[in-house]
This record gives C-alpha cells, sequence and structure tokens, in this order.
C-alpha cells in the first residue's frame, strides 16, 4: 500500500519537475509542504507565545496597581482587591510558564515567578535586608507568585492580623517594602521576556528551523516536556500527593502549589494543564483557531498506532481528556485532597505520567528530536 | 594455496593505509578533545556504563586527557612511521581502553576502527614510506606479500556486506524505517530539504543503502567499475555526514575503501605526497633503488598467520550470534552490538527507577542526578544498561546506609515508529538480577514481528 503510494509521490515529482522545466505557462499552484516548520514556528511565536505573554503582562500589570493600591493604603478592601489580582495573574502565568526557551530561558523567568514552596524563613530574614540578592538559586523560592502568597495570605490566621502586620506591627514599612521589591521585580523581569521576543529574537526563532540540538522546535518540545513532566506532574500532582517519594505512606500536602491559598491549587493545575493542551493543538492565545502546531507537524508525518491505525497525535490528545476527567473529581483544594482522599491524586498522577511517556518517547520519537533537559529545578 | 601466499606485490597500499589510518587517527582526537568531549563523556560522568567482562576498564579522571594526548602521539607515529610496531601497539591499546569507557559512546566504527588497528599490529606497513624505513635501510622494502593488504580488503568488504543484510529486514526495506523518520527532520536543508519530506525519498534512501552497502565491495573489486563505486562511496558517504551527526565515520570509510585499488593508484598517492615533501625537505627521498621483498620470519609468519585465522572466525562468527537468542533483535538488543548494525533503530525510551526498601520508603530517581543526557537516552532504550543502572542505584543506597534496596522500572520504549510500549517487566526487582550472556526474560516482548536477518 504505501509501495504504491510513494511510487505516485514519485510520478507526480516527475511531473513537477518537467512542468518546471517547460516553464513559464502556467501559475504553478504554491505547494505547502505541511512538514515545513517555518509556519508552525510562526504560529507559535506570533499567535500562542507573545500574546500569551501579553495576556499575562496585562493581568501582572493589574495586579501590581492593586499591589501599589494596597502598599499606599493596607486596608481590607485593598488587601482583597490586591488578593483577587493576585489570583487572576497567578492563573495567567501557568500559561506562559510551558514557554521556558528563547527569552524565557535565557531569563529564567520560571525560577523567579513559580519556584514554590515558599521559603518562609529566607523571606523574613529578607525583610530586614533590602539588599538581598534575589538573582541566587536560594533566593528563588523567596520571591514570585509562592513568596506573594505566603505576604498577603500566609503571614497570620485572620486578615485582621495580617493588616495589622502591614499597618502597627514595627516592621511593617519593612514588610511593604519588600512587597514592592517583589511585585517591580516581577515587572521587569517580564518585561525584559516580552521585549526580546518582539526584538531580534522573533525572527531568529522563526528562522532557526532544524530539529537538532539547540534549534527552535527542539527547545519548545524540549521545555513543553520538561514543564509537563516536572512542573505538572510532579510539581503540581506527584511530589504532594507522595507519588514521587514517600516515606510509610508519609505524603507532602505542604507542597501544593498556592499554600496559603490552598482552594486555588487545583484551578492552577487545570490552567497549566489546559495551557499544555492548547498549545499542542495550536491554539491561538485570545481565540478557539488553531494554527499549525504539534498536532498536524504529528499527523503530517502520518505517526500513527500501526495496530489501529489511530492518529498518534488522537492518542495524545485522548490522553489528555483521560487526565481532564481526573482533575474532574479532585477538590479545589489539593491539600484537603492529600489528606483526606489521597486516591484521586494517585489515580491523576498515573495518567499524567502516561501522557509524559507519550509525549516524551512517542512525540520525540517520531519527530526526530533528542531529549536534552538535565536541569532538575522544582523536583 | 601455497602459490598466493608466496605471491608479492607492491607496498604502497600499505603505507597509505598507515598514513590514512594515523592521519585520521590524529585528526579524531584533536576533534574530540577540542569539542570538549573528554570532559563531557569521560570525566564528568558519575557512573560509567562499562562493558560486560570488562568492568576492570575505568576512567581515569584528568589522567584520561593523558590517555588521549597518548592515543593522539601514537596516531601521529603510526602515520609517520615512526617506532611502527610499538607506536601500532599503543594506538590499538589506548584507543580501545577509551572505547571500552562508557557503552553509551559505543559506535560501530570505533569498533571498526579498533580492530583495523588491531590487524595493522600484524602488517608489514613501516617499510615503505616511512620514518623507521628513512633512518633504517636494513627495514627498507618495497615489495610485501599480497595477502597483507588483502586480509584488510576482506575485512572492510565483510564490514560492507554485513551491513548490506542487516539492512535485509521488513523496517528497513518494507517500511522505510528509520529514514522516513529520520529524512524530514532534515527538511530544511538548502535546496535539496523539501525531498525529504517525500516518502518515495525515504523508500529510494533506503533500497540504495541496501543495495550499496551489500554489493560496492564487489564493484570495488571489480576494475571496470572501480571508479565509478568509489564515485558511490564518495557520494554515499559525503551525503550521510551532510544528513546525519555521524562525526568521522564517513571519511574513515572513504579512506579505508582506497585499499581497493591496485598498487599504481598507491604509487601515484605516495609519488605526490614524496614531491610535495621533498619540496619542503629536499633529503626526504629514501625509496630503495633495487627491488627489496619483506621476509617474515617463520615465527612471525606463523603468528600472523594464526591472529587472522583466529580473527576472521570470530569476525564472521559474531554478527550471528543474535540467533541464539529468542524474542526480536532490535527490541531486546541482545547479539546486536559488534555486528556492523548501523543506523537501523529510531529508538527512544523512557526509564523511571523506583527504589525502595522493607520499611516502606520509596523514592523516584531523578535520572539527572546520576547520568548526562547522552547515558540517559541510552540507557532508557537499552536492557543491558537498564540493568547495570539499577545496580549502580542498589549499590549507591546501599552505601547510603538503605538496607537491601529493591530497585524497579517504569520503561516505555517507541522502535522505528510504532507506538511505546514497556520494554522492562515493572514487577521484577532489578537489585536482584545478574547479568549475563543468557537470555533476558524480564525483557517484556515486543510483540511485533520484524521479519528478515
Amino acid at each position: 500500500m504505501s509501495l504504491l503510494r510513494s511510487r505516485s509521490n514519485k510520478f507526480i515529482f516527475f511531473l513537477v519537475l518537467l512542468t518546471g522545466c517547460g516553464g513559464g505557462g502556467s501559475d504553478p499552484e504554491p505547494v505547502v509542504d505541511p512538514l515545513d516548520r517555518v509556519p508552525m514556528l510562526t504560529n507559535w511565536v506570533d499567535n500562542i507565545i507573545i500574546p500569551s505573554y501579553d495576556n499575562f503582562n496585562a493581568k501582572l500589570e493589574a495586579m501590581n496597581t492593586r499591589g501599589d493600591a494596597f502598599m499606599a493604603t493596607p486596608t481590607l478592601t485593598t488587601l482583597t482587591d490586591f488578593r483577587s489580582a493576585w489570583i487572576e495573574a497567578y492563573a495567567e502565568w501557568q500559561r506562559v510558564e510551558l514557554f521556558e526557551f528563547g527569552p524565557g530561558d535565557r531569563n529564567t523567568i520560571r525560577n523567579f515567578f513559580n519556584i514554590y514552596p515558599a521559603d518562609e524563613a529566607g523571606i523574613s530574614q529578607n525583610f530586614s535586608d533590602p539588599n538581598a540578592n534575589l538573582a541566587l538559586p536560594v533566593a528563588y523560592s523567596r520571591q514570585g507568585f509562592p513568596a506573594l502568597d505566603y505576604l498577603i495570605n500566609g503571614l497570620a490566621a485572620t486578615d485582621e492580623e495580617i493588616l495589622s502586620l502591614y499597618t502597627s506591627d514595627t516592621d511593617a514599612p519593612k514588610r511593604l517594602a519588600y512587597l514592592k521589591r517583589l511585585t517591580d521585580r516581577m515587572k521587569s523581569i517580564l518585561s525584559t521576556v516580552i521585549s526580546e521576543w518582539k526584538g531580534s529574537y522573533r525572527n531568529t526563532f522563526i528562522s532557526q528551523t532544524g530539529l537538532d540540538i539547540g534549534s527552535s522546535t527542539s527547545n519548545v518540545v524540549n521545555s513543553y516536556v520538561l514543564n509537563y513532566e516536572r512542573f505538572i506532574r510532579s510539581g503540581k500532582i506527584g511530589i504532594p500527593s507522595g507519588a514521587m517519594t514517600s516515606s510509610g505512606g508519609v505524603k507532602h500536602p505542604e507542597k501544593v502549589e498556592a499554600y496559603y491559598k490552598r482552594d486555588l491549587s487545583l484551578t492552577l493545575a487545570k490552567a497549566a494543564h489546559q495551557a499544555s493542551i492548547d498549545f499542542f493543538n495550536g491554539k491561538y492565545a485570545s481565540s478557539a483557531t488553531e494554527g499549525p502546531s504539534l498536532k498536524s507537524y504529528l499527523n503530517a508525518l502520518d505517526a500513527k498506532d500501526a495496530a489501529s491505525g489511530t492518529a498518534l497525535a488522537q492518542i495524545i490528545n485522548g490522553q489528555f481528556t483521560t487526565v481532564n476527567s481526573k482533575f474532574a473529581l479532585l477538590g479545589e483544594n489539593l491539600y484537603d485532597q492529600v489528606t483526606n482522599n489521597n486516591q484521586p491524586m494517585i489515580d491523576t498522577y498515573n495518567e499524567l505520567q502516561k501522557a509524559v511517556r507519550m509525549l516524551k518517547v512517542d512525540m520525540t520519537s517520531a519527530m526526530s528530536i533528542t531529549i536534552t533537559y538535565t536541569d532538575n529545578d522544582g523536583d | 594455496m601455497k602459490e598466493y601466499f608466496a605471491r608479492y606485490t607492491s607496498a604502497a597500499p600499505l603505507a597509505v593505509m598507515r598514513i590514512v589510518l594515523g592521519g585520521l587517527l590524529f585528526v579524531g582526537v584533536i576533534r574530540f578533545w577540542a569539542n570538549g568531549w573528554i570532559k563531557e563523556l569521560y570525566i564528568l560522568p558519575k557512573f560509567h556504563f562499562t562493558f560486560y567482562g570488562f568492568e576492570f576498564v575505568r576512567p581515569l579522571s584528568e589522567g584520561t586527557y593523558v590517555l588521549f594526548a597518548v592515543c593522539g602521539c601514537a596516531a601521529l607515529m603510526v602515520a609517520l612511521g615512526l617506532y611502527y610496531r610499538m607506536a601500532i601497539i599503543v594506538l590499538f591499546l589506548s584507543f580501545t581502553y577509551i572505547e571500552l569507557i562508557d557503552k553509551s559512546t559505543y559506535l560501530n566504527h570505533y569498533y571498526f576502527i579498533s580492530m583495523i588497528c588491531l590487524m595493522m599490529i600484524f602488517l608489514p606497513a613501516h617499510g615503505y614510506f616511512s620514518i623507521d624505513a628513512y633512518r633504517n635501510r636494513r627495514l627498507q622494502y618495497n615489495l610485501i606479500p599480497s595477502w597483507t593488504i588483502d586480509v584488510l580488503r576482506l575485512f572492510v568488504a565483510m564490514v560492507y556486506v554485513y551491513a548490506g543484510l542487516a539492512k535485509f529486514n521488513s523496517d528497513w526495506l518494507l517500511h522505510a524505517q528509520p529514514l522516513r523518520i529520520w529524512l524530514p527532520s532534515r527538511n530544511d536543508m538548502f535546496l535539496i530539504g523539501p525531498l525529504f519530506s517525500k516518502l518515495w525519498v525515504a523508500y529510494a534512501f533506503s533500497w540504495i543503502g541496501f543495495l550499496y552497502d551489500l554489493t560496492v565491495p564487489l564493484w570495488l573489486f571489480y576494475r571496470p567499475t572501480r571508479w565509478w563505486a568509489f564515485g558511490a562511496v564518495l557520494v554515499f558517504h559525503l551525503m550521510t555526514a551532510l544528513l546525519f551527526p555521524i562525526g568521522m565515520f564517513p571519511y574513515v570509510m572513504i579512506g579505508t575503501s582506497l585499499i581497493f585499488f591496485p598498487a599504481s593508484a598507491h604509487e601515484n598517492i605516495l609519488t605526490w605526497m614524496k614531491q610535495l615533501l621533498t619540496r619542503l625537505i629536499p633529503s626526504a627521498d629514501s625509496t630503495p633503488s633495487t627491488d627489496k621483498s619483506y621476509v617474515p620470519s617463520f615465527g612471525v609468519q606463523r603468528l600472523a598467520f594464526s591472529f587472522f585465522l583466529i580473527f576472521f572466525t570470530f569476525q564472521i562468527a559474531t554478527p550471528w550470534r543474535y540467533l541464539l537468542y529468542p524474542d526480536e533483535l532490535f527490541w531486546t538488543e541482545e547479539g546486536y552490538r559488534f555486528s556492523w548494525r548501523v543506523m537501523l533503530m529510531e529508538k527512544a525510551g523512557f526509564a523511571e527507577f523506583t527504589v525502595r526498601d522493607s520499611t516502606g520508603y520509596y523514592e523516584i530517581i531523578n535520572n539527572d542526578d546520576y547520568l548526562t543526557p547522552l547515558q540517559q537516552k541510552m540507557m532508557s532504550a537499552q536492557p543491558d544498561m537498564v540493568l547495570q543502572y539499577a545496580h549502580f542505584l542498589r549499590d549507591h543506597y546501599r552505601a547510603m546506609g538503605m538496607s537491601c534496596p529493591e530497585v524497579f522500572v517504569d520503561s516505555y520504549v517507541a522502535l522505528n515508529g510504532r507506538l511505546g510500549r514497556p520494554m522492562i517487566d515493572p514487577r521484577i526487582n532489578l537489585a536482584n538480577v545478574e547479568e549475563s550472556f543468557a537470555h533476558k526474560s524480564w525483557v517484556l516482548p515486543l510483540n511485533d514481528e520484524i521479519r528478515g536477518l
């Protein structure tokens, strides 16, 4: 069957050559090679990456505005506003965290935005040291969304007590200054990343069309799979549930994302997972339109299960759906979920694991991409 | 027979072979060093995948640089024909030692080079166009027994034929695997790139590659087709150099295929080199004025004959050893190495290890803590390396104080476009499994048949 097809392809190729040589008369239809990676890279950068960063930037700016209002007059109202803006920005962050390549990688933005659990002692220590170096690895968990979580949700048991730490307490000015430092820092790092993407890197990204180590597609796929394996599967589900490591059944609910706003943890996990699904399918950041993507590329390669004839992309999307169905069985508060009924967490982990295998082995092997990632932050 | 062994021919082909081999290896060592690979592959890794039976071969930490320096010097001395016998023995030993340090760097062409070096120890390659002969006139000869060139031809031909036979399987010929996966990845190449997106090109390359490997020694032997065949050698290997990251291999194969040319061609090469040389050093010309034959002592001759008898028996038999194992060769890789199976598989794997103890503690291992990306890539798709790594983890955790660590693996491997499937039985405690040449029953079946050899 495939031999026959190849022969007819060959025939067509000779026809194309002949008409090409015969020259001139008719305008040849521009033949689009579905395996051409330029349209895919262009779709990624123009319709997904840059617009997603813009969306996130808007949410982060909104958060910083509310933050500034809170810092100017710390009241229950301004605190509540700040918190809800923080929630929106944190959720939107999940849609860009997977872009840890190019400018994202150069600025190691994840390290400064979302390494958790937050280092409470380190943060307290930094209150009294306004010049603490936040670029060091030890400072990763003293900044970004997890540190803000601690500062606005976790400093004390009640809202009144938290407020008093920003008003009447002797250290209040230091805390406010640290809040300011963190929000400014996030804004400045994100601005750098976005301006690099919008600058010359956009064209560089599209021009590196290879699949060898260091090429754009290889970087994207490596970063994508790494994010799915380490930061969704392990970070959000595997580690808190004790699926990654455990001593005599001990679990680690204290390691959930958004630990001080626990009913947000599932929302964040789902947002990150949906971002991975959307990226796989090439969905635009701001509409339902799908452009050239990992899915369309795998389909163009005719990657499929030989036995059933099902396309690999369809199998992967099917596994994503299965994972979503497991997410649907979890409570909003993953801390409680782990503590009270961990089995659904383990079930979710197992389905995420199957998706990891498909992405890391089936997808990369079909695409002829080598997995090269070695960093182990977040584990 | 006796007549054949008494036949003499020009010493030029062996001299050219010596220069090509030494020269390429010298460049290869420099390239390896300059790329920082000595550190990356042999010094930084915490653990090395030794070959079964060669566990005593260890990297020498910083001394590995000395090892490479020795290897490079020996290569240069072989090329120059300076203290040849000693140099070629040192070259063989140092090069082979390096290749035995870590399985994850195994390449068929390194093995090929090792074997050529081994053969060259027993061949009279230094009495002609060498510093040894220049310094010691008694050593000079310009005629050598024909068989000393024919053994090299036989070996190179054998490698090609085995590489061709290895392609005689349904994945390669009927499904164009793995070329249909690899070629589209190069479809952004200038001018010819778009062709690589076409399926028929993968089929054409598969069949041409198969027929080329299987028959090119024949065309090289046969005078009327020799130049055409050499042209094909050039095109084929330069093409693979362009398409795949295979380093020095294409140049090694181009260089060694010169051995099929008659003595006159080699004389021409040497004359050209000689002219170049006498322009630099006017007194360098040291060709013997009269014909002189290399006459080995009876003992030396008997040693060489015995060696080649054993060598070829081993070489001809080794690639067939896979027949002794049940299950699919590409999947279990039992009998896969040292058999000239080149570029036959797109195989990628995922291997996640869990270490447990008796108290209920368990931990999923982050392979990055112990292995380089290359080692991980190789290990996760090769059962014997999975076992070696599992034993390393067992010993590591035992040394850290865990009593009776158990090691399990969640493995998932995709082979030549097939969907991935578990390769190792996840229920088996690998800490208790012993490595041996026996069949690995803990490797799960592929559940698919790759027909052919």
